[in-house]
């Protein structure tokens, strides 16, 4: 349990942003754990803008964080930005209380940054919900993670290319998502997906998109991760409309998923962090 | 100028022991899920891993190795699955052993792409000439591997890898002025076929 179990959404912070104005929607959420004798405790907090984190009274040693957007997606020009810092012996849970929209964007990049650090023997597992993706939209999402030497660091994030239970096809977007894990300051994994237009345009590929609308990487880096790849392996071969695969090597285990529509991908995310947390998830990830 | 296209030519060339006709790039698990059955398939296959996955990345990476950055360990982390990191380190090894052996270099073992940029640094030619034999190399050896495995007759091979000249030169083009930011991918599909290569049942080729 933690000291200080508050929703802090009450502080700071100003009016949710509108879509279609002409000022810049801004948002830093940062969060600081660390042990205080056994307990994990809060040791810094900041919000401003549109961001916002919640620590909610969960009744476990597991601290979660939830995050918010309160303006309710990214558009051009925004500008949104996510910290952890995990400190040493801490195991944190985070995730976002709602799937993540990147609206129409006249042109300008609308760019989210994701900072996570996690001292030693810190384990993090950051399971944000979905990124829905509409038509028009321009995101750049870059996710940094610093590792100590045995820290341990589980990510599963997916991308979904508009509603398609609402009919919607996307014809035009840009999509920029670097994801980059360092232990000890070198990097061990870094995935720099993007969908360009062409890319898009070009969707059927085997190569790329196969033809799906949602996607997801799910990455467990710590020590003798790799041999996690046969725990998922079992799994992931029976999920029906949903193609899986998964990889382990060098402490690391990496499986990424395609379907045609969002709602078969969340179901096999979650149980794919169902095996990688022995069944501990955020709320919004329990089914 | 001659003497050093000669070199590159060398150590790019088929015959150099780099072991490459063993590796398919994920191009075995294609052809076995039926997605490329027929000549043009492979030639939009091999383009949209030129220009969508490893080519544009290697590409990148080769360049920024030829200018002097130390990227060996980005190279490794950008591998995106087991059998592809083998692919790039055993290569890159072989690639160096035989180089320091012909020339009395003692370049450390990295990464293809990076192996190459750094043996590149004593020629004198430009990124993008480097980086198009480097791609030329690529995309011929993952006909080569079309060409056995489809199976195609060797003609059409050769028509395939000339139709991905105007690709190789462009991606080598922008590459040379391309900086470590700029590395993308969108090769979803082909990096899971690489992956369910590992526990493919029948295996001729070991990516």
């Amino acid at each position: 349990m933690l000291d200080q179990a508050i929703n802090f959404t009450t502080h700071g912070g100003q009016p949710p942003a509108k879509q279609g104005r002409m000022q810049r929607m801004v948002g830093r959420g940062a969060v600081g754990l660390a042990m205080r004798g056994a307990r994990p405790t809060l040791t810094d907090l900041h919000q401003s803008g549109s961001a916002k984190v919640f620590l909610p009274r969960v009744h476990r040693d597991v601290p979660e964080l939830v995050f918010l957007n309160t303006a309710g997606g990214v558009t051009g020009g925004d500008h949104l930005c996510y910290d952890m810092k995990i400190g040493t012996g801490v195991a944190a849970m985070a995730t976002t209380q709602t799937a993540e929209r990147a609206y129409r964007s006249t042109g300008e990049v609308g760019q989210v940054d994701v900072s996570i650090s996690v001292g030693e023997a810190g384990t993090l597992s950051w399971l944000p919900q979905e990124t829905i993706l509409f038509e028009g939209s321009n995101l750049g999402r870059r996710t940094t993670v610093e590792l100590a030497s045995d820290a341990r660091f589980l990510m599963a994030e997916s991308v979904v290319l508009g509603r398609a239970a609402m009919g919607e096809t996307i014809e035009s977007l840009s999509f920029s998502d670097w994801r980059e894990v360092r232990r000890c300051g070198a990097p061990v994994w870094v995935d720099p997906f993007a969908i360009s237009q062409k890319v898009l345009d070009g969707s059927e590929s085997a190569v790329t998109l196969a033809g799906a609308r949602a996607f997801a990487t799910i990455a467990l880096i710590e020590q003798g991760a790799e041999d996690a790849a046969d725990r998922f392996r079992s799994v992931i071969e029976s999920f029906d409309g949903v193609v899986a695969a998964v990889s382990g090597w060098n402490g690391k285990c990496i499986i990424r998923m395609r379907a045609t529509d969002a709602w078969p991908l969340r179901r096999a995310v979650a149980q794919v962090l169902k095996i990688a947390r022995q069944g501990s998830l955020p709320r919004v990830w329990q089914e | 100028m001659t003497a050093d296209l000669l070199s590159l030519t060398q150590w790019l060339s088929p015959a150099f022991p780099l072991g490459s006709f063993a590796y398919s790039h994920g191009l075995e698990t294609t052809v076995v899920q039926g997605d490329v059955r027929t000549a043009s398939e492979l030639e939009r296959w091999i383009k949209d891993v030129l220009q969508h996955g490893a080519g544009r990345v290697d590409a990148i990476l080769l360049c920024q190795s030829l200018k002097g950055a130390e990227v060996a360990d980005l190279a490794r982390a950008l591998a995106a699955s087991k059998e592809r990191l083998e692919e790039s380190e055993a290569q890159g090894r072989a690639f160096v052993e035989t180089v320091n052996a012909i020339t009395g270099a003692e370049f450390a073992a990295a990464p293809l792409p990076v192996a190459v940029g750094i043996a590149a640094r004593s020629l004198s030619l430009g990124p993008v000439e480097v980086a198009s034999l480097y791609l030329h190399a690529f995309a011929s050896n993952l006909v080569s591997v079309g060409v056995r495995f489809i199976p195609l007759g060797q003609t059409e091979g050769q028509q395939v890898l000339s139709a991905l000249h105007a690709t190789i030169t462009d991606i080598a083009t922008a590459a040379s002025t391309a900086a470590l930011d700029d590395i993308a991918s969108a090769a979803f599909g082909a990096d899971m076929a690489a992956m369910q290569h590992e526990t493919q049942d029948v295996r001729i080729f070991k990516t």
